[in-house]
Parts: structure tokens; C-alpha cells; sequence
């Protein structure tokens, strides 16, 4: 099974902490004991992991509950509640042997059966419910035994079945009807729910029953060998970023989701704190609505291409925390490539204006769509605007707040030409989620009647029908080159995270969730 | 005197009614989706189709008007976009909040407001006057948030003697709820303070003017009986009627102290309520708001009529 | 403000004023005024606020939005007056243009206010048949908390300047129409319209020539109010995020802006602050001059 391997710089500081990779002893608890409070920065409105798919009820659901299969440190698919997989010889049947004496929260063991309802329930409710499509049937020969059998083959279902966006977590059988987002917080991971009081706190503890997964010797990613270390572990909703910064200095928070830029320098000389950021949170991207005009027409968006300046933007956007990144993986993800990387970053008004000549423009009006709620969103645009000015461009602001942008830029006729979002959850998901963005329903890039741009289309489905890794590999690569040269999209570099917690704090190491297993208090 | 209270109670059926209507045209004339809010970065179309479906909010209009008003006379607001829990669960763990702030800021309020203009009253046109008026005039042209900001840089950030937000329960902690919760109520309180000792000042100075007063003091009755009997007194009855009035501000000031400050009170649900269209709340949450202010506003009415002169002294 | 307590006693006693004010010579009225020592304080502040908006394109050349991002956090100097922000805009631009726009948002209220509640008032206070629907909406209005109100129909509208001017005017209209309706009440009753109206003057006629023009006193003063509460409510829309959109260079914005800086660059919230609070002042002092001046008896009420 694969191991976690260090690339980036929150894992070279967990490094620090004392998880070497290459231990053969399993991980154990040197402290156990103590109460660990967490500096959380959104509201949660529920726990029903099936359900939802925000990152604030991820945080807490994916510390309560496990799954089939998750994904490791680099986000490539392991397995978790099973002990072994086997594919079938004509890729259509996947069987699955559960792992033996696990327990859920209230003391039931886990069997098929429980996989079967859980499954059930995700069907009829779950989040994406239309992953499983392509899903002919699931069976339960015997109580250790979950096979599922699919309609056509599909090389990318196990990428897809081990997602964590809004995972199929294994609850027992008895919460089948559970209605959506009221999901009873019965899962078999190392905590269990104590208390929720919204708007203010969840509380955890450990769970003694747990059993964990002795096909690891760490935790990674979602899964791995996980122990809970803590007695108790309280997410408190701490919505503004001054108040965890305050929290964190007091020692009032022992952990904090998310630093403010501007706070840094001056926790730096802290020595009670350590200071851990997560690279590579998400992309910062623009996407040019390709059905209006101005940015209907290639030539044009060549320009704004090649006169950005991705180092001032970024600066701007994240206070000077981003990495420059081409394309739409992360260096420490299997499927990253560098393919069109002569797209990014070009910086040359001279070569912008001979794109703006060549395309005619006459000095529209160009729509910059973005919210007010978003700092990153809002400064990257405020920047992209003058340097679009600079060469010509009458680029005008349009600022909302971000569930109007959202919701506007779901259409495009509503009267804009470039929206700014970020890309969080799905690059790390990988590059098939990623690319789901560039066909229809839903391509972002909004092509001229909703009809696929047919070399987009036929890449996607090599990247999802093609039978070996490499294959599969290769298409993506054309696909990103493909669509950053058709200014498809425009990804203008990397947010890192900053998170942070005590200096008595070990074993922290930032991810997409904050994982409060294997994390203990220094004696 | 039951007679008004009904009236008035009966009164306010419409009034709520109207409210009622006004929040459910606003919330849903707003742009923006609540189900891209709740699904926040990186949605797909398909999570947000899923959640607006989940969420009941594909429903026509009507359909979603009608099932309120059914769920309002059964004491059920609906469930909260945003928290997931229930309307009136969440308003009932918020008010108590607010309301304690907003005894605290009154507190203050009625100790310097009504001190201050009783003081500058008794002691017209000397320099006490003066610089009571003056502080009142400052007080009701200074921003409460501006105030607020000066306090957190000044007390919070300098000195380090308060904390610079957050909120911690009287029941947990009293002396961490003081510590809290004194800026914020100081901040409301300093405009209402303003407003109280000027219209005090006022009445106050009518009301000694009155001829039964000259009487009370021509038949030789000590001045501080005379104060206090008389002119405070009947002075209260203009008061009361602003105490609506102050109510109304403090729910008012309360949503920009409670954002500056990070309290979890009604003023600050609401504000993200609408921001993130939660429509079950904001329309639950203005709902209750409303009603309560309406009630205090009846009950002013009621002490109004309590201490109107024309009663009193048929009666004495 | 207190317009409630307006209500409460202004029928109990504006009839004889009103009487009064009917042959107060204008000229008089205005000497008053100027020898009312807050009223000029008041003036004098006001003056210099709206003057400074007034000259806003030639005292604040640069552009208020214009980045230049290696001049972030300069502390005030003799080159940059006010200083500079997160994004090295002038502070000194920004402030100035945000006076404009405080002046601008503020007249627009009180005339929207002095037309739509003259009409509302007065049709509620002269037609019975009208007075209660009017009343019910208006005291349903009323009854929300001003700037939820506002924050509700901000977001319906929309983020701009003239929304935000829209909004303002639907919260405070109905403040505006109890003053002039209470006054209305009373001047019905009066002999001298009673007589007209038995002369067969037109409903019309009877309220431009003996009513509204004997209403104006209370209306003045509350529209002196009025514009304070504006500016001041725009602002705190604009610190909450729900005011006229970013960049866009009022006060509050400013202020919001600069709050996740206030450690390191206090002065973007100071300044705007404290100009806040002059042109606030200012217009408080007159409308008090103008109280006293106009109509005494309204002291008790406000």
C-alpha cells in the first residue's frame, strides 16, 4: 500500500513532528490525554456527510466517519473500510472484502449489510448521486463480502467511488431513511459526536471501540492508521479572523483553520505557535464566458492572456501566500503536467496588443464579474482590471456578493465576460473532476449554444475510457494544453492556506480537512 | 386598561401581517442563490441543482408562502439554510444574547442619559449644563461603529486590557462576559445616552416651569420632594414614549455592534441571514424581531397611559 | 428622531404655534437664525464638508481607485495627505470623493423623504378614507429595525449608489409622513380652514395655500435630521458590506476596507471616521438651531 510521501511544505513540517514515513512500527500515541480546542472559520448547517458537500461540515464529518475507499496524502485512491479489492477480468465487477471487527459508534459491527443500506441511502439521496449512473447493481454475498457490479466499464471508477467531495459513508444499516442533511453521526471513525450546538461548537471524543486500519502504519490523506491521542476535540466556529488570531495567541484556540495574511508577521515571532501552511489550497482562476462578445472571439482572449502578470495578481489576491502554477494539477499529484505552460504568465502588453489588433476590438465594454465576500476574488480582479486597462482593454468591474456572482455566473447571458471563482475541492479531487468543468452540462467556459467544443469532448472521454493509466494520463495532458491555448479558462496561480497551531501541539499536519488523528499535546 | 391592551394587541394582527409579507417579496426579490451560497467554491451545477431541490426551494412561491403561514400557526418557522437548524431554535439561542447586551447598553443608557439631563436641567445655563449638552451633542453624531473601531484599537489593541471580539456567556464566565460584552454596550449606548439626556433636559425644564410646581415650592415643600415627585414624574411620561423609540435603535445598532465585535446575537443571524439568502430565517428571524419590538412599543403605550397626569390626579 | 413622541404631543399643543408661524415674516426668521450661535457652529461644520465635495475634481486630482500597489500603507505625509491603503490608493482622494458622495446620497434622501412624505402625510392627515391603509403600511414599515430594512431592500435593488439612495428613502419616508400627517390633523381643524371649506374652496387649493405652507416647520427640522440619519445609516450599510458595492469610495467602504488593517494603518479608519462625525455634527447642530428658531414648542418632542 502506498506511503505518504513528503513533497510539500505543510508535510516537510509535519515531517518535523516526528512522522517519518519509513518507521515499521505502527503509529502510537506518545501522550494520550488532554482537550484540544480547533479555531474553525464557517458555520456548519449539518453533519450528513451524503448530503454535504461544504468544506465546513467535512472538516468534522470526515474526523466521525470512513469509508470504502478515500484517497492518501497525495490524493490517489486507497482503501479504507476494505482489506482488498478484486476487479473482475472484464472490468465490470468490483469486490470488495471488508475489514474484519469494526465497530460504529454505538457498538454494532460493521457488515455488508450496513455497506448495502448505506449505498441505498446515497443513491436515493446522496450529493452526487449521478456517479452512481453507471452502477448496474451491489451486492452482499456474505457479511465481510460488498460487490459491486457496473454497467459498462468505466477505468475512472475507483478515482470516482473513492472521492471525498461528499464520500458514500458507511453508516449502519438502521439510518437508511435518515432525511437529507439529518444523518444521526454514526460512523466508525476514531472520534464520535459528543455535542453540536450551531453557530457555536462541535465536540468529539475519542472513540475506544475504534479499530484501525492495520494495513497502514500512519495516517494519509483521509485514511491510513489513525489513533486518537486526544481525549476530547471541540471545532469552534470562530467566523472572524481576527478573533482566531486572538484565540491562538491567548492559547484559548490550540488550532486555527485559517490565518489572515496581515497577521503573520507578527505570530512568526511567537514561540508558543507554529505556523503551518498549506500549500496549494485552491486555484485562483478567471473563466472568460465564451458566448458574448467581446470574449467570444479567440484573438481576444489571447490578449488578456498574454498581458497578465500572474505575480502581481497573486500577490494582490493572497496577500503575498501563493505559489505560481501552471495548469490545473498540483506538482505532487500523479496526473500534473506542465502541458501549455508557455500560455502562463506571459506578461507582454506589446504581444497583447497585437492580439487585441488582430481580433478587431473596438473598445467594448468587458465585464469583470466578482464578489465582495472573497478577498482573493475581489483583489485579483481589481488588478486584472488595471493591467487589461493598460493596454487598451475598457475592462469595467461588475462587484456582488457571491451568491449573487454564483448564481449569474451559472448563465451566460446575464451580462458578464469574465467570472472569478476558485477551483478547491475538484483539483484536489484530480484531474478528471477537474476537467468535468470543460464539458456540458455546466463546461464553464459557457460555449456558443451549450454545445461541447468537439476536441474538449473527445479528449474527455479519453481521459475516462481509455484502459491504462498512461493513456488516460497522456489525454489529460492534451486536454489542459488544448484548453489553455483556447483561453478556455485562465488559472492564475495557487493559494496557500495558513494554518496554525501551539507549539505544545504535535503531529499536525495540514490537509483538506483538519485531521485531529494521530495529533497529540507534548508532555 | 385591558381594553387598551387588547386594542393594541388586536392592532398589531395586520401589522404583523403586512411585515410578514413585505420580508417574503423582499428575501425573494433579492438576487442570488441560496443553494450556491450553502455550496459555497468549486460547485458543480449538479450539487447545486441537488441542493435546491433538497432543500424545497424549487417550490412555486405560493406554495412556499402558503406553507409558512400553515407552519407560523403551528409555533414552526422552518429550518435554517444555513445552520441546519431550526427558525425558532436558533432565534431563541441568539435573543437572549442581544437582549443581555441591550440591558447592558439600556443600563448605561438610562444611568448617564437620564442622570445627565436631570443634572443639566437643575442646574440650567451653568457650565454642568454646557458640557452635558456637549457630550450629548458628541454622542449622537459619533457612529456607533466608529466608536466601536476606536475602542478595539484603543482598549483591545493598545492597552490589551479587553479582548478585541468574541463573546462569552454571563452564565459561563460573568467577569468574561463583562469583559466582552463592555465595549459593545458602551459603543450602542453612547448615541441613546445622547438622545435620552437631551429630550430629559428638556422636559425637564417644562416641567419646572409648570405653574403646580411654583405651587409645590410656594407652599414651602422641600425642592428635592419636588423634584422627585412632581417633576420626575410627570417628566417620565415623555421619556416612556422614547423607550420605543430606544428599543427599536438598540435592535438596530445591535447588528453592526454584533458584526464588529463577533457576538452570536440576533442583530448578527440576520445580517447573515440575508447575506447568504437563508430565506427560512430571515423570514422566521424579521418575523420574531418585529413582533417583539410591536410588543414593546404596546407595552410603552400601556405605561404611557399608566402615568398620563389626567389619571393621576383624579386619582390624588 | 423620536417622531413618535412627536406624534404623542404635537397634538396636544402645535395648534397656537402653527397659528403663529402663519405671519412670521421669512426674513425674520433667517436673522434669527444667523444670531443662534449652534445653528452657525452647525453651518460653519457642514459648510466645510459640503464645500470640500463640492470641489472635489480639483482638490482630489488623483483618481480614488487607481492602484499602485508599491505605495501600500504610507502613513499621512506631506505627500499624501491622508495617506495611502491596502492597494496604495490616496487616502485624500478617496475621503474627498466620498464627501461627494455622502453630500449626494444625502440630498437625494431628504428630497425623495420631503416629496414622498409631504404627499403620504398629507393625504393620510386631510382624507380619513386613506389615513388608515397609509397608517397600517406605514407603521409596518415602521416596525422593522432601520437598517435591516435597509439591508433587505439594498440587496433587492442592488449595490449602487442610487439603490442605496432608493432604500433610504423607502426606510425613512415613513418617518416623514407621521410628522407632516400629525400636523395635517391638527390644521384641518382649524377655524380658518373650515371656514374655506365652507366656502367651497377645492381640496387642493385648501392644502397649498392654508395647510402645507403651515406644516413646513416641523417637516424642516426633520429633514435637517434627516440627512444626518442618511449619511450616517449609508455609512453603516457600506461598513457591513451591504452598501454601495466596492470600490466605490464612501466613507464606510473606506472604513471597511481598512478595518482588516487598523493595526498597521489606523488612519484609514480614523480619517473617514472622523469626517464622518463633523458632517453628522454639523447637521445636528442645525437642525437644533433651526428647531429652536422655527418652532419652539417642538424642544420637548425631540
Amino acid at each position: 500500500m502506498r506511503r505518504a510521501l513528503p513533497i510539500s511544505l505543510g508535510l516537510l513540517a509535519g515531517l518535523a513532528f516526528g512522522i517519518a514515513p519509513t518507521r515499521a512500527e505502527p503509529f502510537k500515541c506518545p501522550h494520550v490525554g488532554g482537550d484540544f480546542t480547533f479555531g474553525q472559520e464557517a458555520n456548519i448547517n449539518s453533519l450528513d456527510q451524503m448530503t454535504s458537500g461544504t468544506i465546513s461540515t467535512r472538516n468534522i464529518a470526515m474526523n466521525m466517519f470512513e469509508s470504502l475507499m478515500t484517497r492518501d496524502e497525495n490524493f490517489s485512491p486507497i482503501l479504507e473500510l476494505a482489506d482488498s479489492l478484486a476487479e473482475s477480468s472484464d472490468h465490470l465487477t468490483y469486490t470488495f472484502k471488508l475489514r474484519q471487527g469494526v465497530r460504529f459508534h454505538n457498538g454494532k459491527e460493521m457488515t455488508s449489510a450496513d455497506v448495502v443500506a448505506s449505498f441505498d441511502r446515497y443513491a436515493r439521496i446522496g450529493l452526487y448521486r449521478s456517479t452512481l449512473g453507471n452502477v448496474d447493481r451491489w451486492d452482499a454475498p456474505d457479511k465481510d463480502t460488498f460487490v459491486i457490479t457496473l454497467k459498462k466499464v468505466q477505468p475512472t471508477f475507483l478515482e470516482i467511488l473513492s472521492s471525498f467531495s461528499a464520500p458514500i459513508v458507511i453508516v449502519p444499516a438502521e439510518e437508511k431513511d435518515d432525511p437529507p442533511m439529518q444523518l444521526k453521526s454514526i460512523g466508525t471513525g476514531p472520534w464520535q459526536l459528543v455535542e453540536s450546538i450551531p453557530g457555536g461548537y462541535v465536540k468529539l471524543k475519542r472513540y475506544d471501540g475504534y479499530k484501525p486500519n492495520t494495513n497502514f502504519e500512519q495516517k494519509t490523506g483521509f485514511g491510513g492508521y489513525k489513533q486518537a491521542c486526544f481525549n476530547t476535540v471541540t471545532f469552534r466556529i470562530v467566523t472572524e479572523p481576527q478573533a482566531r488570531v486572538a484565540g491562538l495567541k491567548t492559547g484559548e484556540l490550540q488550532g486555527v483553520e485559517d490565518l489572515p495574511t496581515k497577521s503573520l508577521p507578527d505570530l512568526k515571532t511567537d514561540q508558543h505557535i507554529t505556523i503551518l501552511p498549506l500549500q496549494n489550497w485552491w486555484i485562483q482562476i478567471s473563466q472568460p464566458n465564451t458566448s458574448v462578445p467581446p470574449t467570444d472571439n479567440l484573438m481576444f482572449r489571447k490578449a488578456v492572456q498574454a498581458v497578465l502578470d500572474m505575480d502581481e495578481i497573486m500577490d494582490a489576491a493572497s496577500d503575498d501566500n501563493y505559489r505560481l502554477n501552471v495548469g490545473f494539477q498540483y506538482p505532487n499529484q500523479a496526473f500534473y503536467s506542465d502541458a501549455g505552460k508557455e500560455t502562463y504568465n506571459i506578461k507582454d502588453p506589446a504581444l497583447a496588443k497585437k492580439y487585441l489588433a488582430k481580433s478587431g476590438y473596438q473598445g467594448e465594454p468587458v465585464i469583470l464579474l466578482t464578489d465582495k465576500d472573497y478577498p482573493a476574488m475581489y483583489n485579483s480582479a481589481l488588478v486584472m482590471q488595471q493591467q487589461m486597462q493598460a493596454v487598451g482593454i475598457n475592462a469595467q468591474l461588475k462587484v456582488v456578493d457571491w451568491p449573487t456572482s454564483a448564481q449569474m455566473a451559472l448563465k451566460s447571458d446575464t451580462g458578464w465576460n469574465l467570472f472569478y471563482t476558485g477551483w478547491g475541492t475538484q483539483p484536489a479531487l484530480g484531474a478528471l473532476a477537474t476537467m468535468q468543468f470543460f464539458v456540458e452540462p455546466g463546461a464553464v467556459y459557457h460555449p456558443k449554444g451549450e454545445i461541447d467544443d468537439p476536441e474538449i469532448l473527445a479528449l474527455w472521454n479519453d481521459m475516462n475510457s481509455l484502459p491504462t493509466l498512461q493513456g488516460r494520463k497522456e489525454a489529460f495532458a492534451k486536454m489542459q494544453k488544448y484548453a489553455l491555448e483556447q483561453v478556455y479558462t485562465l488559472p492564475l496561480g495557487s493559494l496557500t492556506k495558513v494554518q496554525a497551531v501551539r507549539s505544545n501541539v504535535k503531529g499536525y499536519v495540514p490537509y483538506r480537512i483538519p485531521r485531529m488523528s494521530n495529533v497529540w499535546f507534548d508532555h | 386598561m385591558g381594553g387598551i391592551i387588547i386594542r393594541r394587541l388586536g392592532s398589531a394582527v395586520p401589522i404583523l401581517l403586512i411585515v410578514s409579507l413585505i420580508t417574503f417579496a423582499m428575501i425573494h426579490l433579492i438576487p442570488g442563490d441560496p443553494a450556491a451560497a450553502i455550496a459555497g467554491l468549486s460547485a458543480t451545477q449538479e450539487q447545486i441543482a441537488n441542493i435546491r431541490h433538497d432543500l424545497g426551494l424549487d417550490q412555486p412561491l405560493l406554495t412556499q408562502l402558503w406553507r409558512w403561514y400553515a407552519g407560523l400557526l403551528h409555533g414552526n418557522l422552518g429550518r435554517s439554510l444555513l445552520l441546519g437548524q431550526p427558525v425558532v431554535q436558533a432565534t431563541m439561542l441568539r435573543l437572549p444574547v442581544t437582549l443581555a447586551l441591550s440591558a447592558y447598553a439600556l443600563v448605561i443608557t438610562l444611568l448617564i442619559g437620564l442622570g445627565s439631563g436631570i443634572i443639566a436641567a437643575l442646574r440650567q445655563n451653568s457650565w454642568v449644563d454646557q458640557v452635558a449638552m456637549i457630550f450629548a451633542m458628541i454622542g449622537i453624531s459619533l457612529p456607533n461603529f466608529y466608536l466601536g473601531l476606536l475602542m478595539i484599537i484603543f482598549f483591545a489593541v493598545d492597552l490589551r486590557w479587553l479582548p478585541t471580539g468574541g463573546y462569552i456567556a454571563f452564565t459561563d464566565d460573568p467577569f468574561g462576559w463583562l469583559a466582552t460584552s463592555t465595549m459593545p454596550a458602551v459603543s450602542l449606548a453612547l448615541l441613546l445616552a445622547g438622545l435620552l439626556a437631551r429630550i430629559t433636559r428638556s422636559t425637564m425644564l417644562e416641567v419646572l416651569r409648570q405653574d403646580y410646581i411654583r405651587t409645590a415650592r410656594a407652599k414651602g415643600l422641600p425642592r428635592r420632594l419636588v423634584v422627585v415627585k412632581h417633576a420626575l414624574a410627570n417628566a417620565l411620561i415623555p421619556i416612556t414614549t422614547v423607550v420605543g423609540i430606544i428599543v427599536s435603535l438598540l435592535i438596530s445598532g445591535s447588528v453592526v455592534t454584533e458584526t464588529l465585535f463577533s457576538i452570536p446575537g440576533i442583530g448578527q443571524l440576520l445580517t447573515q441571514a440575508v447575506l447568504n439568502r437563508d430565506y427560512p430565517m430571515v423570514q422566521g428571524g424579521l418575523f420574531i424581531t418585529t413582533a417583539l419590538l410591536v410588543l414593546v412599543n404596546i407595552g410603552v403605550d400601556v405605561c404611557y397611559a399608566l402615568l398620563d397626569p389626567r389619571v393621576r390626579y383624579d386619582g390624588a | 428622531m423620536a417622531p413618535d413622541t412627536v406624534i404623542a404631543l404635537a397634538a396636544a399643543g402645535i395648534e397656537d404655534d402653527l397659528l403663529e408661524r402663519h405671519h412670521h415674516p421669512a426674513w425674520a426668521t433667517v436673522r434669527r437664525l444667523l444670531h443662534h450661535r449652534l445653528f452657525v457652529t452647525g453651518l460653519l461644520l457642514f459648510s466645510i464638508i459640503a464645500i470640500v465635495a463640492a470641489l472635489a475634481p480639483w482638490i482630489a486630482p488623483v483618481d480614488p481607485n487607481k492602484l499602485a500597489m508599491r505605495q501600500k500603507f504610507l502613513p499621512p505625509s506631506p505627500e499624501h495627505l491622508f495617506g495611502t491603503d491596502n492597494f496604495g490608493r490616496s487616502l485624500w482622494s478617496r475621503v474627498v470623493w466620498g464627501a461627494q458622495l455622502s453630500m449626494i446620497i444625502g440630498s437625494a434622501v431628504v428630497a425623495i423623504n420631503a416629496v414622498f412624505g409631504t404627499l403620504i402625510g398629507a393625504a393620510a392627515g386631510y382624507f380619513r378614507s386613506l389615513d388608515n391603509v397609509l397608517m397600517r403600511i406605514n407603521d409596518a414599515l415602521m416596525a422593522f429595525p432601520a437598517v435591516l430594512l435597509a439591508i433587505g431592500v439594498t440587496a433587492v435593488l442592488g449595490p449602487s449608489v442610487n439603490d442605496v439612495i432608493i432604500a433610504l428613502g423607502v426606510v425613512y419616508t415613513p418617518r416623514t409622513a407621521r410628522i407632516v400627517r400629525s400636523s395635517v390633523i391638527v390644521l384641518r381643524e382649524m377655524e380658518y380652514v373650515q371656514a374655506a371649506v365652507a366656502a367651497g374652496a377645492g381640496h387642493w387649493r385648501i392644502l397649498r395655500r392654508h395647510i402645507l405652507p403651515n406644516a413646513m416647520a416641523p417637516l424642516i427640522v426633520q429633514l435637517s435630521f434627516l440627512f444626518a440619519y442618511a449619511v450616517l445609516t449609508e455609512a453603516t450599510l457600506s461598513f457591513l458590506g451591504v452598501g454601495a458595492v466596492p470600490p466605490t469610495p464612501t466613507w464606510g467602504n473606506i472604513m471597511a476596507e481598512g478595518r482588516q488593517y487598523m493595526i498597521d494603518a489606523p488612519w484609514i479608519i480614523t480619517i473617514p471616521g472622523a469626517a464622518l462625525m463633523i458632517t453628522v455634527l454639523g447637521l445636528n447642530l442645525l437642525g437644533d438651531g433651526l428647531r429652536d428658531v422655527l418652532d419652539p414648542r417642538l424642544r420637548i418632542q425631540q
